[in-house]
């Protein structure tokens, strides 16, 4: 696939009319942070912020997500409810697009979710690298800090012009249409891939082992009195979860009309930090406590979702270490205390 | 057959009942769907059984007690509405003092003509089948639970603390932009609306099943507030849950 | 493009059933027979489960009580318990309610063919085994000896009287009950005890045997321990968990044990695989 420069001041005008033909969600300001939200005018993009309040999820997996529904009168029947449109999300960092490649596993493998899948192969990606790390970010350290082959187009800042990498012909068409581009030459992929290595000297957070190693620490941590020190403090509030880009877990509900006529079953973001996450019907909870819930998060980050999906559950964004009140969130922190400790404590 | 409804007010500003009506939208559905036989702030017939009981205020009269257990008798399902009937709300602050003094500071050479008790809950007079608590109370949540009571269903009682939805929502946390909040102990269910508004959460909707009080008391702590400010806030609309956070 | 476009249809939505028959079992139990509308047989395992919706309550995940060995039809025994559960138990004939699935490893059929089967059933534990001893039973001679323990807190308590009366008259299946305790004014010829107390009476070919265990969680561990010690191998003993299946496809994370999946992995375990596991309650 291509690689093209366009001039700074070319692209944002390309992105107003990306605008007016398309639903795009961009990076904006929200301050003291930034947000993915509906961009109206190209002013309002911010490609040089260091990390989002929310990650782009909410337009794959939206907070409430209708799923079927149904009419009970006069006769019953059912039907699926399958919502998308074509959308662009514009400014998406790597670590957030390792967490989509995650997402796609889980919902797009042997089982299809097809709201999901719908929604996903609607969705035009376009990222952006990021060369100035956010404070709590680690994403060197978990090899999320350049992206995935799963994007269109993959803008690098190298001053007056972006770099861009064509990832797909979708990709391809959205360049085609929408920006003014010339062939990049070789010093200027040089470029790149020289800022690329100096933002991964920029993390200040990272892993005292490489990340491949934390289903080994987690297989000798079970027991680690770590998991009560930090569940002692929880608040169960689940903000860790409600900020992170690989928390897929969600409840069902329905909802009806006041006539009883109509109504719809659909999703919403759950979390297995909230106490009642593990509690069947007949009262039992087989998470009872905060750190029973604690370590099963950071079990399911480190080890089980790659297991089963083949990726890391924690793509090192940071949000988790920056939402959580009491300190005790940070997955970084967490495996490195476990790898401190690893010779003070005897296995499982 | 439509579910007989009564909605009873005690002490309280009545702004949870002010939020049934202005369910504008929905109200031809509502008024199709249930028989309002009592809602004095709307009209003025009385039934006398009632299939749902909605109980907006706190309880601080002799006189109040005798009628709610009156309701309770002829009720089927009885469901205190805001943060003064769950909680017992800002009327609990008055309990700090003795009752005459509280009487001649409201009425002045009036008081003797009125009586007053320590506020309370409405669960601390009777027994109460569920909880649709805040100040005041959430529109959507009305409409919610009564759909939910209509399908024949427990209605869902929000136990996840407000941080959740809080964030959920992508909003900046209050901590964040240097104040203070209750969020992370409070029962949510309200969308977060009061940070979503750039206020912070003073707990209107009590607190959780089981909130980490201690955790609480050290971010506020460590945010500046001192013991004296932690204590009044957590008093605001939770002073009767005492036990609870002391 | 990492993904394809090929557009399958919703797992989420359910296919509509109707109920035919609704038959007391216990005070709070109810056996309800269902039909799916479009005449297609549900095909499911004995020990998987289903999705049932009451469209506008919810949805509850219920193990299947019928074997696939019979006609069209299938059954689902229902304890109340909460906000689907009751609605169900309000439902007639004629009513209409949704499902999905079956979903999840149910008893491995083939594999047991010609072993002795050890069945304990705690309380509501005996529904999903039903559909196992069914099954059993339409496929007798490929079994051998078939055992039922089978035990409950009070004799009123007992699910499927009529067909337990049924069973003790066959002389191919033998029946162990018993009760924790006994009313003074209760008919009961059975012993009186936890389940466990009906061990001692047991008499099994070790090599033979597989146990089929399914009860309340904190039976599990006990039944287990006495399964062991008549000698059977731990990857002979199997065992069905309880959990919050929401989605049933290894999406919504209630039903996670560890890394596995009650909804995909389950709800029927080895006790060998249960060993290697830390969140379970065996």
């Amino acid at each position: 696939m291509p690689i093209v420069t366009t001039l700074k001041a070319d692209f944002y005008s390309s992105v107003q009319n990306m605008i007016h033909e398309n639903e795009v969600y961009g990076v904006k300001r929200k301050t003291p942070s930034f947000a993915f939200d509906k961009l109206c005018a190209t002013q309002e993009l911010c490609l040089d912020y260091d990390i989002t309040v929310l990650p782009p999820n909410q337009y794959l997996l939206p907070p409430t997500d209708p799923l079927i529904t149904f009419n009970l009168s006069p006769e019953v029947s059912i039907r699926s409810k399958v919502e998308s449109r074509a959308t662009i999300i514009l400014g998406i960092h790597a670590y957030d697009l390792h967490a989509i490649k995650l997402l796609d596993a889980v919902f797009t493998g042997n089982l299809v979710d097809v709201n999901y899948q719908a929604r996903r192969s609607a969705t035009a990606i376009i990222g952006v690298d990021c060369l100035n790390p956010w404070l709590y970010s680690f994403a060197a350290s978990m090899g999320t800090a350049l992206p995935p082959s799963i994007f269109d187009l993959w803008l690098t800042d190298l001053g007056g012009e972006y770099l861009i990498e064509v990832g797909s012909s979708r990709g391809q068409d959205l360049s085609k249409r929408y920006l003014k581009t010339k062939s990049a030459r070789k010093v200027q992929i040089r470029q790149r891939d020289k800022f690329r290595q100096d933002s991964l000297n920029r993390y200040q957070l990272s892993l005292d082992r490489s990340a491949q190693e934390i289903p080994e620490i987690l297989d000798k941590a079970w027991k680690n009195p770590l998991w009560e020190e930090l569940g002692e403090k929880c608040f169960s509030c689940g903000s860790c979860t409600m900020v992170c880009p690989t928390c897929v877990c969600f409840d069902v509900r329905d909802k009806i009309t006041l006539n009883l006529k109509r109504g719809e079953r659909y999703r919403l973001g759950d979390s297995c930090m909230f106490d009642a996450f593990d509690k069947v019907a007949s009262g039992e909870n087989f998470r009872p406590t905060g750190t029973d819930r604690l370590r099963h998060r950071l079990y399911r980050k480190g080890k089980y979702m790659l297991e089963r999906w083949g990726e890391l559950g924690c793509v090192g964004c940071g949000r988790c270490v920056h939402a959580c009140l009491v300190d005790i969130a940070s997955p970084v922190y967490a495996y490195n205390r476990l790898v401190k400790e690893a010779t003070q404590w005897p296995s499982a | 057959m439509r579910p007989k409804v009564g909605v009873f007010d005690f002490t309280c500003c009545q702004g949870c009942e002010l939020q049934i009506l202005n369910c504008e939208e929905e109200m031809p559905d509502l008024i199709a769907a249930l028989d309002i036989v009592a809602f004095r702030e709307a009209m003025t017939e009385r039934g006398n059984y009632y299939d749902i009981a909605f109980i907006d205020g706190a309880c601080s009269r002799e006189s109040e007690i005798v009628s709610l257990k009156e309701i309770r008798k002829r009720a089927k399902i009885v469901i205190p509405i805001g943060a003064c009937a769950c909680l017992g709300g800002v009327n609990c602050l008055k309990n700090a003092y003795p009752m005459d003094e509280v009487l001649k500071a409201e009425y002045g050479e009036a008081a003797s003509y009125y009586d007053t008790i320590p506020a309370r809950p409405i669960s601390a007079v009777i027994p109460v089948d569920f909880f649709m608590p805040g100040c005041p109370i959430v529109k959507e949540e009305f409409i919610r639970v009564v759909q939910e009571l209509l399908a024949g269903r427990d209605p869902y009682q929000p136990n996840d603390p407000v941080c959740a939805e809080c964030k959920a929502g992508g909003n900046v946390c209050v901590f964040d932009k240097g104040m203070t909040c209750l969020g992370p102990v409070t029962r949510g269910g309200c969308k977060a609306t009061c940070v979503t508004g750039g206020a912070v959460c003073w707990g209107c909707r009590g607190l959780i099943d089981e909130p980490n009080i201690h955790a609480e008391k050290e971010i506020l702590e460590s945010a500046g507030l001192s013991m004296e400010d932690i204590t009044k806030r957590f008093n605001l609309f939770n002073v009767c849950q005492e036990g609870v956070w002391k | 493009m990492a993904i394809s476009m090929k557009l399958e249809s919703s797992l989420y939505l359910p296919k509509l059933a109707e109920v035919i028959k609704v038959e007391p079992l216990a005070e709070k139990e109810k056996l309800f027979r269902l039909r799916l509308r479009d005449g297609n047989r549900l095909d499911h395992t004995p020990g998987q489960f289903v999705e049932v919706s009451v469209l506008g309550i919810g949805e509850a995940p219920i193990s299947m009580s019928s074997s696939p060995t019979r006609d069209e039809s299938f059954e689902l025994g229902i304890r109340v318990v909460g906000n689907v559960t009751r609605a169900l138990h309000r439902l007639q004939p004629g009513d209409t309610v949704g499902i999905r699935g079956p979903f999840g490893n149910g008893f491995p059929v083939s594999e047991l063919e010609g072993r002795d089967l050890l069945f304990v059933a705690g309380g509501i534990g005996l529904c999903p085994l039903r559909s196992m001893i069914r099954y059993a039973i339409d496929k007798r001679e490929q079994f051998g000896r078939i055992i039922l323990m089978y035990g409950c807190r009070e004799p009123a308590e007992q699910l499927f009287r009529g067909e337990l009366v049924e069973w003790r008259q066959r002389q191919d299946i033998e029946i162990l009950e018993s009760v924790d305790r006994c009313p003074l004014d209760a008919a009961w010829e059975g012993s009186v005890g936890v389940i466990t107390t009906l061990f001692p009476q047991l008499n099994i070919d070790r090599h033979r045997t597989t146990a089929l265990v399914v009860g309340p969680p904190i039976m599990y561990r006990y039944v287990v321990a006495e399964c062991l010690k008549k000698g059977i191998g731990k990857d002979q003993i199997l065992l069905s968990l309880e959990r919050r299946m929401k989605c049933g496809m290894g999406f919504c994370g209630h039903c996670q044990i560890n890394n596995v999946y009650v909804c995909l992995d389950g709800p029927v375990f080895r006790y060998e695989e249960l060993t290697k596991l830390k969140e379970t309650e065996v």
